[in-house]
Parts: structure tokens; C-alpha cells; sequence
């Protein structure tokens, strides 16, 4: 059987103050990803190796890593594509808690923020909805939390900064986009969430593994909509005059 | 990060590498050449640069640097905020002071409409001009500069057409078509200028590079190169 | 005393998915102060997976819908075993639950009216399912989540329940370990809700995710609550073949319901002969069987599936309803459904049974315990409808919420503090699974008890096998109490890995013990030596804690009052 080298990052913080690449030989068959791999080195060398995964399906987001430098989901990255000389790593923006794991739970306080969906007043019951109203907010409703855009993001991988981070401005859009949504969250994300600091490099379009286009359909309508409300002297002028009006 | 908001200028232009400073001298040096070479007409040909005037140049140039595909261009290769998004090459660290878009002066990229207005105005000069290319000698005339312009023409205004702040005004902002009128249509308009949208990164990078080739050409056949042949001809009404 | 951080609320909920999100939502705004634990990271439990739908008699597509339609298919697929209670409020409220979750923000595909679409599915009716492309589950998560958040119920995930601890016969909280930092955490509460999920990882082929280990029904178990129907294991007819990592996830019924048509390798459209009226949208059971058949027969394809294709049908057709299958196939085995077929085989999808519960307010055989979806047993019966599931998670999460919320507020002043022989008593007994010596590990064993429970305990089974695998599983278990791991409590692997044996060793044998009683055949259960259904059987067997040992009783199903029978008819045999 072919035999791939993976080297896979091993640091427990508590014990190690550096972490260190080991290299492990694996037995591959096809069509076999490298979430197998990690798993084939936990069952068989070291069973105290972490690893976070759960559906292996590319549904669930958990097994995201720096796959030879590139952040991936390692249940979607098949070893006969990136050859057999491999390299996982945890995601780097996030605090380590053991061999491939990180903590990504400071994102919740971030959601917390976010605010919530907030219906119309006028709405009926049961929402009517068009068809054509749903397509751009499901786009968003796609991710899955997986937090690749935000190890990938160089605002918040080497700026500590109050960039909220990209899977928040597509959580976001996807309210704001909500045709009964009452609210608009640019105002948020420009005052409080940061928005500024994306300077539009797209990293996070590039890898999102649910394949949203996080910087065209996302964050750059999010800076235009900020745009109108802070920036935009024409814009600023016609609200105000329409609020006097109303 | 406090003290960084308090800044005025980013620290990558207040601190300025050699490939901040060789972007700023290419941008200047081009300005410059563009002012004490002018080409503003030959043989029917109108330079974009010229046209309709040089003075105008600062307009398409601003809609340039605060356009998205740009910014992306140059936060990457000339700031390196990061340059790649692979860890090998990303050229970024934790050491750099960073401020994004937050600073005073980085705010102009939030005017972007407005020299998308300004460029609007502008964008009938190019169908002008080939029009005139066109018609050069009376008739009508194919040379290979037209086609050139036709092809410049066509980018720069499908860049144009295609911007982001576009988008966001013909519907972008909106979060629900079917409340407003004909929601049928405005969809599709904002379907299509979305398939173009997607498309802007490269409509971008092209139209810039026909616009100098348009220029180019029109420096190469005031230096005697042979090369207008022409295609097609209609003498004169 | 072992250290350890101790937290109090009034309802403690473990599992975070949609069922125990959605009680923490209910009993939280009920003014219960609520602590939702979760095994994975918040928002990756196996809901997401969910792919089809949510069945709720809406009506918004085809308007004869109706709840006692959606109760009539309920019961009847759940060949008369389920609780019809328990049928008669799901089918009655997972509109409203529906509706509700529509004003939390969650976005469902519309009809041209702009009402909710709903599609077809197997043995429901009517277009019943409510959804969002191929990706419901992940919507209803995402959702939920928003709630949780913005309710500002407090969330541990990560941690690893290892007891709920019962003092004077009630549940009074739950001690678990933090994965992410090896500290150990008692939970007190005054009434606690499991909501885990199913068991599927005890057997090999499974569509359920990793965490799938079924640790709340052996949890209530060890707390001394009834499980009931746990034989009842379904099989997803389609699930993939191939490449051998991604060997069977789930292909969504959706595929079926959207006009997927299955074939053998001769090209025949079997169905036809095993349900011409329903063909591929019969019951899971009958089509889970005929798929194992075709295979069984020699009609299968090269990798010990069948095919099942949906390319007909046109590119953007699937793109925009099964944007999901679309990419799993390109990506997993570089297969494209718009043009080529793919090849399934039946997996383990659902557990029909688990705790036994009252539909009224979830409460278990256990004062204090509560428990809801699929952790649960009754509604579903011999067999689950797709669809319900979801529908399940909602209303009785809801109503396990309220059932927590009104029992934490009958007991006054704050959870009583656990005592520390409790905690010590389980600490030592983690304390005892740590050794450096031997290179034991406990994934061989957790791979055997899955070859074995797929082996002998499978689609069709017989007693023989199954006293095999009964055999089987008292020999891992006798293995496993000298399993030793090495390392540390953060992140260990081989710990949770043990831990979750043992789990599954306690779910493993009652599936196993339920399969040898049931001496029929009845929806997912089928026996090649008993291979009709026998009117004797029309009960439920209940597996009974009798100090650690499993103790089987046959309870009759009660009787539907007849307002309720004239709608579904009696049972045919």
C-alpha cells in the first residue's frame, strides 16, 4: 500500500512551550482525505493526538486546519490532490488548546453582539416572501461556522484589532439582507464591528469551504450600506430629509 | 488598539517601504510623462488620457485607487496586508502597526461613488472619441487602432457599469424587491450587473491595460510605426 | 476532594442540538435559568446534517394537508407501535414550531406565492416538508443558535457529561469533564433535560456524526430511567458507497423527492417490483430493503451499492434543490449528479428508540429527568418518517422546556450543591481508566463492537447473529474495564473514546436484547426467522435498569381512543 508523510503540528500547552512538527508515515487508499489520515495516526500511533472532527462531511465545520499553510477542512481535502508530502497545522488566529485544536469559543461573545433578527412591524402572519427576496440571504445561511475566515483574515491573524472578522459580517448581511428584517447592522459594523479594517484582500472569499463569496456579496454591500450612513454627504442629506418628511 | 486610531495617515504610507515609495514614484512618474509628453490627437486617434481633458485625469485615477479590485491590488503587493493568503508568503506580522480603512485618510475609499459619478460623466468621451476614430477622413474608416478603442471602450465601460458601488445602488441596498415597484425587472437588472460584478477583477485589470494600450499605440504611430493598417473603408458621403 | 468548578442553574440541558436548543430557548424564557452543555463545539451537533426537511401539515403546497393526515402517516409507518399521543401533538404542532422558527429569522424556500415550500417525501402523503435547499438542518442550528445567544443562556460546549447524579431518586445535575481544559464540572440543577441524540456510531456504515455515540440513553440508563423500542434502528436507504472515507453519508431523501430514480447494475427500476404504487417514495424500511435485496441478489454495482439518479432532471434544477448533494459527490468522489448516477447502499441513519418519555411534558421514569428528540423513543414507533425528526426536535424540545422549566419552579430555592461522594465516587472511577503502561487503546475495541453490531445486527436479522453479537459485546465489555489511556484529561482522545465505549456498550447490548425479544418483523425490525409482523408484538419492549444489569418488560401500546382510530383505521395484519 502507498504510504504518505504527514507531519502533523504536536504542542500541549501545558506541557510543551513549543510546538513541534512530527512526522508520521500513513497507509493511504483512495479517495481518502486527510481528516482519515490525522484519524489513522490517533487510532493506530497516538491515541492521545487531538483532533477535532464530527461529521466528516463537510457540514459541520469542526475539523478546520492550516493544511500545508492553506486553511482547510481536512474531512474535504483529499490527499491525491495536495500530493504526499503533508503538513497540518492548527488554525493560527485562534488560542491553542492542544495539537490540532484551537479555541474558537471568544466567537460567541462576538455573535452576542450581533444584533438579532429583528422582524417588521407591519409583517403578516405567517411571512409572505418571494422566492426572489430569500436567494441572497441563503447564500450566507450556507456557512458553517467552520471559522476558516477568520484564521485566514490578516486583521484578526496578526492585528488584534475590533474587527468582528468575516463570518460575522456574512452573519450580518444575512439579517440585513432578510427582506423582513427591520434593522440595518452597517451601522454596528462600522461603529462597533471594525468594518474599516477590512481592506478587501478577499483571503476569506478564497478559502470559505461553503464557497460564499464573503468580500463581493458580503462585506463590500455591507462598507457600501456603511457607506450611506456615515460617509455619503448626498446620502446622509436624502435620510434626513426623508426622516423630516416622515 | 488605541493609539492607531488616532492616526491620520496609515503607518504603511507614514513609514513607507521601497515598494510604497516605487508605487507612489511610478503613479507620479506616470502623471508627470503624461503632462510634458502630451499626445491629445493624431490621424482621428483621441487619447484616453486627453479626454476630454488632461485636467480630468485625477477623476478616472481616484475611481482607480478607490476601487475595490485596486485596493485589493495594492493592500496586497505594494502594502502587504497580506501579500498571500497561504502562511508561507503572507508577508504580514503581529509587528506592523495596521489601521485598514479606518484612518482619516484611508475614509476617501468610502467616496468611491462619487468618482464613479465623476467617471460616469467622463464615460461619454470614450464612445466620442471612437466615434471620431470612426469617421476619420469623412467616411467610415477600420483601422486597427479602432478596434483597439472599440475593445477599450467596451471594458471601460463594462468596469464601470460593473462597480460595486453600482450594485449597491441599483438594489444592493435594498433587502426586499418585491416590495418596491416593478420588482420584476429591477431583479434582473441587478442579476445582470451581478453576473458582470463577479467579472469585475478582470474587467478592471483589463480596461486599465487597454486604456495604455490605446495610449501606447497612439505614441507608436506618432513615432512612425507602421502598423495602422487599415481593414476596412467607406469614402466619404 | 477531587477540584472542580461548580455550576448551578434550574434547568440543566445536555446536547446542543436542535431538541436541546430548542428547550433552553423555551425554559430560559420561561424564567428558568438555563446552562446548555454540549459534547462538540456550539452549533456543530448532528442537526446540521439534517438535510431533507421539516414535515408540518402547512398545507402551503398541497391545501388538503391537514394534522390528522400527517398523524394518520405517522402512526401507520410507525406500524402501530409509537405512542399516538405523542403523534397527535407532533402532527398538531409542528406548524406553529415552524412558524415560530421562521420569526427567529430562519429562511425557508418559498412557493410562487410566497408561502413556504414543501416537498415531497417518503410515505408522507402530501408535499409536507418544509425546507431550505438541501441544508434545513443547518438553518434550524443556525437559528436556534441566534436565540440562544441573544437570550443570553449560558453555553458550555466541549464537555463531556460522564453521570447524571440522582439523589433520593431524583435527577439534581450531571458531572462532566472540560474537554478543552481537562477541569471536571459539576453541574447541580433542579431538573435536567437530555437531549443527545441518537447511537449511530455503533455501527460501521452510519450517516450520524461522531458524536453520534448514544451517551444520553446510557446516561438516563445509569440514572435509572426506562428505555424503551430499542431495537428499533433505521437504515437510510441511500447513503454513499464510494470512496471508502465518506462509506455511508447520508444522500438526502430529497433526491428521492425531487424525482431520483433508483436502478440496479441491469439497468431495471426495481422499485417497481417491491412498491409499484410508491415506488422510491415508500417508507425508509421498505426501501432500505429492497436496495439490500438488489444487492444481495448480485444486481448491485461494482462497490456494493445501487444506482440512483436525479441528472435528468438538469443542471440548475439540482444546483438550486440540492446544492448540498451537488457538492458532496463532486468533491468526495468527483462524481457529477447532473450528469452521472450515483451509486448508494442502505446506512444506519436514525434510532427510533431510547428513553421512554410522556409526550405531555417529556418527563422520564426518573423525577427531575427530562429528555427529548431522538434520545427519545415512542413517536416514531417501528419506524420514522423523514421529516419528522426535525418537526420532533421543536415540539417536544419546546415542550421539554416548559416540562423543565414548570417542575425546577415547583422546587424552591436554588439547586441543592451535590455532594461530594457523588463526585468523588466518579472521579475516581476517570482517575481508575488513567495508566501509562500498556498501549491499550480503546478504538480497536469501538471498531470491533461496530464491525460486530453491522455484522449480526444489521437490516435483516436473525437469532443467531444476534446471540452472536450479544456474545460479542460481553467480550469488549469484559476487554474494555482494562482499557487504560495514557496522558492527561485535556483534549484526550483515548479518554473521551472510552468513556464513549462504554456508552455505546450499554445502547449496543439493549438494541441487541430488544432484537432477540421482538420475534417478528415490524418496520425496521426484521427478522429472517419471524419474517411477518404478529399481532402478539404490538407492544413495546422497555429495557429496565435492575442494578447495572438490563431487564426487558413487553408493555401493550395503549389503546388510541377511537376519535383518533377513525382517522388512521385499525392495523391491517
Amino acid at each position: 500500500m502507498k504510504k504518505i508523510s504527514l507531519g502533523i503540528y504536536r504542542q500541549d500547552p501545558s506541557a510543551d512551550r513549543k510546538g513541534k512538527i512530527v512526522k508520521y508515515h500513513v497507509p493511504v487508499e483512495e479517495g481518502m482525505v486527510v481528516l482519515d489520515a490525522v484519524r489513522h495516526v490517533q487510532e493506530n500511533t497516538d491515541p492521545t493526538l487531538a483532533v477535532r472532527w464530527n461529521c466528516k462531511a463537510a457540514r459541520c465545520g469542526s475539523c478546520a486546519a492550516e493544511i500545508n499553510g492553506v486553511p482547510k477542512l481536512m474531512c474535504k481535502t483529499r490527499i491525491e490532490d495536495i500530493g504526499d508530502d503533508i503538513t497540518v497545522e492548527p488554525m493560527r488566529s485562534f488560542t491553542l488548546v492542544k495539537d490540532l485544536v484551537t479555541d474558537i469559543s471568544p466567537a460567541w461573545a462576538v455573535a452576542r453582539s450581533l444584533p438579532h433578527f429583528h422582524p417588521r412591524q407591519r409583517s403578516v402572519h405567517p411571512f409572505r416572501i418571494e422566492e426572489m427576496d430569500v436567494e441572497r440571504s441563503q447564500e450566507f445561511r450556507k456557512c458553517i461556522e467552520c471559522m476558516l475566515c477568520m484564521d485566514v483574515c490578516h486583521v484578526k491573524r496578526e492585528h488584534n484589532t475590533s474587527y468582528v472578522g468575516p463570518r460575522y459580517i456574512v452573519k450580518a448581511a444575512s439579517l440585513d439582507m432578510h427582506p423582513m428584517d427591520s434593522l440595518d447592522r452597517s451601522k454596528f459594523l462600522d461603529r462597533e464591528g471594525g468594518i474599516g479594517y477590512c481592506n478587501v484582500t478577499k483571503c476569506c472569499q478564497a478559502i470559505c469551504p461553503a464557497h460564499i463569496r464573503i468580500t463581493e456579496n458580503a462585506i463590500i454591500p455591507e462598507k457600501e450600506r456603511a457607506a450611506d450612513l456615515f460617509y455619503d454627504p448626498l446620502m446622509m442629506l436624502l435620510k434626513r430629509l426623508r426622516k423630516v418628511k416622515d | 488598539m488605541t493609539a492607531a486610531k488616532r492616526r491620520i495617515v496609515p503607518e504603511e504610507l507614514s513609514n513607507p517601504s521601497w515598494r510604497v515609495l516605487s508605487f507612489i514614484f511610478l503613479l507620479l512618474a506616470a502623471f508627470v510623462a503624461l503632462l510634458l509628453f502630451p499626445v491629445p490627437e493624431f490621424k482621428g486617434y483621441i487619447d484616453p488620457f486627453y479626454s476630454p481633458l488632461i485636467l480630468l485625469l485625477p477623476i478616472p485615477a481616484m475611481l482607480r485607487l478607490t476601487c475595490y479590485t485596486f485596493r485589493r491590488g495594492y493592500n496586497r503587493h505594494v502594502f502587504q496586508h497580506p501579500q498571500a493568503c497561504e502562511a508561507a508568503n503572507r508577508n504580514d506580522d503581529r509587528s506592523r502597526d495596521y489601521t485598514g480603512e479606518t484612518t482619516p485618510l484611508m475614509k476617501i475609499e468610502n467616496l468611491h461613488r462619487y468618482f464613479v459619478y465623476g467617471s460616469l460623466l467622463i464615460l461619454p468621451f470614450f464612445f466620442y472619441d471612437l466615434f471620431v476614430s470612426l469617421t476619420y477622413g469623412g467616411g467610415f474608416i477600420l483601422r486597427a487602432g479602432s478596434i483597439l478603442m472599440i475593445v477599450e471602450t467596451a471594458l471601460v465601460t463594462l468596469y464601470l457599469l460593473s462597480c460595486n458601488s453600482i450594485r449597491s445602488l441599483i438594489g444592493g441596498r435594498n433587502d426586499c424587491f418585491s416590495c418596491m415597484h416593478a420588482p420584476r425587472a429591477r431583479k434582473g437588472v441587478y442579476d445582470l450587473q451581478s453576473f458582470f460584478n463577479s467579472h469585475h477583477d478582470n474587467l478592471a485589470w483589463l480596461s486599465l491595460i487597454f486604456v495604455v494600450a490605446v495610449d501606447l499605440y497612439i505614441r507608436a504611430l506618432m513615432a512612425g510605426w507602421p502598423i495602422d493598417f487599415t481593414l476596412f473603408k467607406i469614402v466619404g458621403i | 476532594m477531587v477540584s472542580c468548578i461548580r455550576v448551578s442553574s434550574d434547568v440543566l440541558v445536555l446536547g446542543a442540538g436542535g431538541g436541546g436548543l430548542r428547550a433552553a430557548i423555551e425554559s430560559q424564557s420561561l424564567g428558568a435559568k438555563t446552562i446548555v452543555v454540549s459534547k462538540s463545539v456550539f452549533g456543530k451537533a448532528h442537526t446540521v446534517m439534517a438535510e431533507g426537511g421539516i414535515a408540518a401539515s402547512l398545507g402551503d403546497v398541497d391545501p388538503k394537508d391537514s394534522w390528522e393526515v400527517h398523524f394518520s402517516d405517522t402512526v401507520r409507518e410507525g406500524v402501530y407501535i409509537g405512542d399516538w399521543r405523542s403523534a397527535e401533538i407532533l402532527s398538531k404542532e409542528a406548524p406553529e414550531r415552524v412558524y415560530e422558527l421562521e420569526h427567529y429569522g430562519a429562511l425557508f424556500d418559498r412557493t410562487p406565492e410566497g408561502k413556504i415550500m414543501q416537498r415531497a417525501f417518503g410515505a408522507h402523503t402530501y408535499r409536507r416538508l418544509c425546507h431550505v435547499g438541501d441544508k434545513t438542518g443547518l438553518e434550524i442550528i443556525q437559528t436556534l443558535k441566534d436565540m440562544v445567544l441573544h437570550l443570553d443562556i449560558e453555553v458550555m460546549d466541549e464537555v463531556f457529561i460522564t453521570k447524571i447524579v440522582v439523589s433520593g431518586g431524583r435527577a439534581v445535575g450531571a458531572i462532566g469533564i472540560r474537554m478543552r481544559t481537562g477541569e471536571v464540572i459539576v453541574f447541580s440543577s433542579k431538573a435536567v433535560i437530555v437531549a443527545t441524540g441518537g447511537c449511530g456510531r455503533i455501527y460501521k456504515t452510519t450517516s450520524n456524526s461522531w458524536e453520534s455515540t448514544g451517551d444520553g440513553i446510557a446516561l438516563a440508563f445509569n440514572a435509572g430511567a426506562e428505555l424503551k423500542d430499542m431495537e428499533m434502528v433505521q437504515f437510510h436507504p441511500t447513503g454513499m458507497v464510494y470512496p471508502p472515507g465518506v462509506k455511508g453519508l447520508l444522500v438526502t431523501e430529497s433526491v428521492r423527492g425531487e424525482g431520483g430514480m433508483l436502478f440496479n447494475s441491469k439497468g431495471e427500476r426495481f422499485m417497481r417490483r417491491y412498491s409499484p404504487k410508491r415506488m422510491e417514495l415508500d417508507a425508509r424500511d421498505v426501501v432500505a430493503r429492497a436496495v439490500y435485496a438488489e444487492i444481495m441478489a448480485g444486481r448491485g454495482t461494482k462497490h456494493g451499492g445501487v444506482y440512483l439518479d436525479i441528472s435528468y432532471k438538469g443542471a440548475a434544477f439540482i444546483k438550486k434543490k440540492l446544492p448540498g448533494m451537488y457538492e458532496q459527490f463532486k468533491e468526495f468522489a468527483g462524481v457529477d449528479i447532473t450528469k452521472e448516477k450515483m451509486e448508494v447502499a442502505p446506512t444506519v441513519h436514525y434510532h427510533m428508540g431510547g428513553i421512554s418519555v410522556n409526550p405531555e411534558d417529556c418527563r422520564t421514569t426518573v423525577e427531575g429527568l427530562f429528555a427529548a428528540g431522538e434520545v427519545t423513543s415512542g413517536l416514531h414507533g417501528a419506524n420514522r418518517l423523514g421529516g419528522n425528526s426535525l418537526a420532533d426536535i421543536l415540539v417536544f424540545g419546546r415542550r421539554a422546556g416548559v416540562g423543565a422549566a414548570s417542575y425546577s419552579r415547583s422546587r424552591e430555592g436554588a439547586a441543592s450543591d451535590i455532594e461530594a461522594s457523588a463526585i468523588d465516587a466518579e472521579m475516581g472511577r476517570i482517575a481508575a481508566m488513567f495508566s501509562d503502561s500498556d498501549g491499550s487503546n480503546p478504538y480497536q475495541l469501538v471498531n470491533e463492537l461496530r464491525d460486530n453490531m453491522a455484522g449480526n445486527v444489521g437490516i435483516i436479522r436473525e437469532e443467531k447473529g444476534l446471540r452472536a453479537a450479544l456474545d460479542s459485546i460481553n467480550s469488549i465489555k469484559e476487554r474494555a474495564q482494562r482499557v487504560r489511556v495514557a496522558g492527561n484529561m485535556v483534549y484526550n482522545h483515548a479518554l473521551f473514546g472510552l468513556l464513549e465505549l462504554q456508552n455505546m456498550l450499554i445502547v449496543s447490548e439493549c438494541v441487541v436484547l430488544g432484537a432477540l425479544e421482538r420475534k417478528e418483523s415490524r418496520g425496521a425490525h426484521t427478522r429472517s426467522d419471524y419474517p411477518s409482523k404478529d399481532r402478539s408484538w404490538k407492544a413495546n419492549i422497555v429495557c429496565m435498569n435492575d442494578n447495572g444489569k438490563i431487564a426487558l418488560r413487553k408493555d401493550e401500546v395503549r389503546p388510541m381512543p377511537a376519535d383518533l382510530l377513525k382517522i388512521v383505521g385499525e392495523e391491517v395484519y
